[in-house]
């Protein structure tokens, strides 16, 4: 369970990868494209470090490093330029033990994290759209 | 009205900052709220949500009350939810109808209706998610569904000479399949149900009909949309459409369209102050509810509901 959440930010950053990324780069501009993006990350790790239900999966983390990967990962699926290369999500977590509830309260500290930057509601559905059918490859307690 | 449905809602509210902060996963308000039946859904239309805060491997329950005020009629509901693993869903509800309007009926033939009679409703549910996943399946179109089965029983009071002479039964059961979609990057949630039925006004005047009314089932679309303004908040409207069962009978002892049924209609706003409340506000239209003793007139009002959840 410790590095689950960890394995799961750089997972959904390798699913980026695998997924058709919007080509029209608007998002990524309402996300204030790289710096906005740097400065999202840098606030959701620290809520994520604050929250009881996922600081404990994050004590060891190499945060420097989970912020850069979901900084690509969402600059990709947002539209902006760049490529995620990284392991495949499915494998990196079919020893873990990550059920519904883990991954809702990511979804959940992620939102707060972007009222926090200001991201308009609308953008904040357009972005989880991108992520959300990650489930199927991060929940493995079914 | 409002003003005491306030004062419940104030309560709900204390009772649930009370709550410790539930251990339990779903995300705010993709649990639908309280229908009037008691499953979770819409306010007059089930969704194929499991209700409750619990997620997959976990057990919720949630409370609920709601009152409508129309033009002649009024109706309180009490209702309480279990879900289980975002699989079954198990509901309870009581519906206390203000029927004070039928006293007029013993104008027509000697029924003995009482003044301020209540038409009392008991129903238990349950559901049961089949496929899918309304809210993470964001790259298909493949909606959450679910069936269901609700079993009412009314109790009529001094009406129950008036169901008698319609030939309704004080019991029956609806059947229904749901399928619901959030279309996530656009913020908007749709949900169809379609239910088979034989009840009169919801049960509230019984089930079937004597001939030449209609006393078979029949099938019976319900449609929701809402959209999302900030994760805690929606607005929506609903669509039920109503079999009309007893225009027939009626007509045929010369009341004209005494007995007309119309679709019920209404737009609401839900919002969820906290992960353990959410509230409901809605404009209802539930057309003619027995026109012969309400001057012909369309029933409409205030809706308020409240869910506390465990």
């Amino acid at each position: 369970m410790k590095k689950m959440i960890v394995a799961l930010a750089f997972s959904m950053a390798a699913a980026a990868g695998a997924q058709t990324a919007p080509a029209d780069p608007a998002l990524f501009h309402v996300f204030g494209d790289k710096p906005g993006l740097v400065k999202l990350m840098d606030d959701f790790m620290l809520r994520l470090e604050a929250d009881p239900r996922m600081a404990p999966h994050f004590k060891e983390a190499n945060k420097q490093r989970v912020k850069e990967q979901l900084v690509d990962q969402f600059c990709q699926v947002t539209g902006g330029p760049c490529v995620y290369k990284g392991a495949d999500m499915k494998s990196s977590h079919s020893n873990l033990e990550i059920g519904k509830r883990d991954f809702n309260g990511l979804v959940e500290v992620l939102q707060q994290s972007m009222d926090a930057q200001g991201i308009p509601f609308t953008a904040q559905n357009q972005l989880l759209a991108q992520l959300a059918h990650m489930h199927r490859d991060i929940i493995t307690v079914k | 009205m409002i003003k005491k449905m306030s004062v419940v809602a104030l309560a709900c509210a204390a009772l649930a900052g009370q709550v410790a902060h539930a251990e339990t996963g779903k995300l705010a308000l993709t649990g639908g709220v309280s229908s009037i039946d008691g499953a979770a859904g819409g306010g007059l239309t089930p969704w194929a949500v499991i209700g409750s805060n619990a997620t997959a491997g976990e057990i919720g329950v949630t409370a609920n009350v709601s009152r409508l005020s129309t033009q002649n009629y009024g109706l309180t509901t009490y209702g309480a939810a279990l879900g289980y693993r975002e699989r079954v869903e198990v509901s309870l509800a009581q519906q206390n109808f203000n029927a004070g309007p039928a006293l007029a009926l013993n104008g027509i033939a000697p029924f003995g209706v009482s003044p301020g009679q209540h038409v009392k409703m008991d129903i238990a549910g349950l559901k049961v998610h089949v496929a899918g996943d309304a809210i993470l399946e964001s790259d298909s179109l493949m909606p959450q569904v679910a069936v269901g089965v609700e079993y009412k029983r009314t109790h009529p009071g001094s009406i129950g000479s008036v169901l008698d002479f319609l030939g309704t039964r004080t019991s029956g059961t609806d059947l229904y399949v749901s399928a619901t979609k959030l279309f996530l990057a656009q913020g908007v949630l749709v949900n169809a149900t379609l239910r088979n039925t034989n009840a009169n006004q919801n049960g509230l005047l019984g089930f079937g009909s004597a001939a030449p009314g209609r006393n078979s089932r029949s099938w019976q679309p319900e449609v929701s949309v809402a959209l999302l303004l900030r994760p805690n908040l929606a607005i929506g409207a609903e669509y039920r459409r109503m079999p009309n069962n007893l225009e027939a009978l009626g007509r045929a002892a010369g009341l004209g369209d005494a007995l007309r049924a119309d679709d019920w209609k209404d737009v609401f706003v839900a919002w969820a102050p906290s992960k353990n409340l959410s509230l409901t506000l809605a404009y209802v239209q539930l057309g003619r509810i027995v026109p012969g003793i309400t001057d012909n007139r369309k029933q409409s009002g205030a809706y308020l509901s409240a869910q506390v959840a465990f």
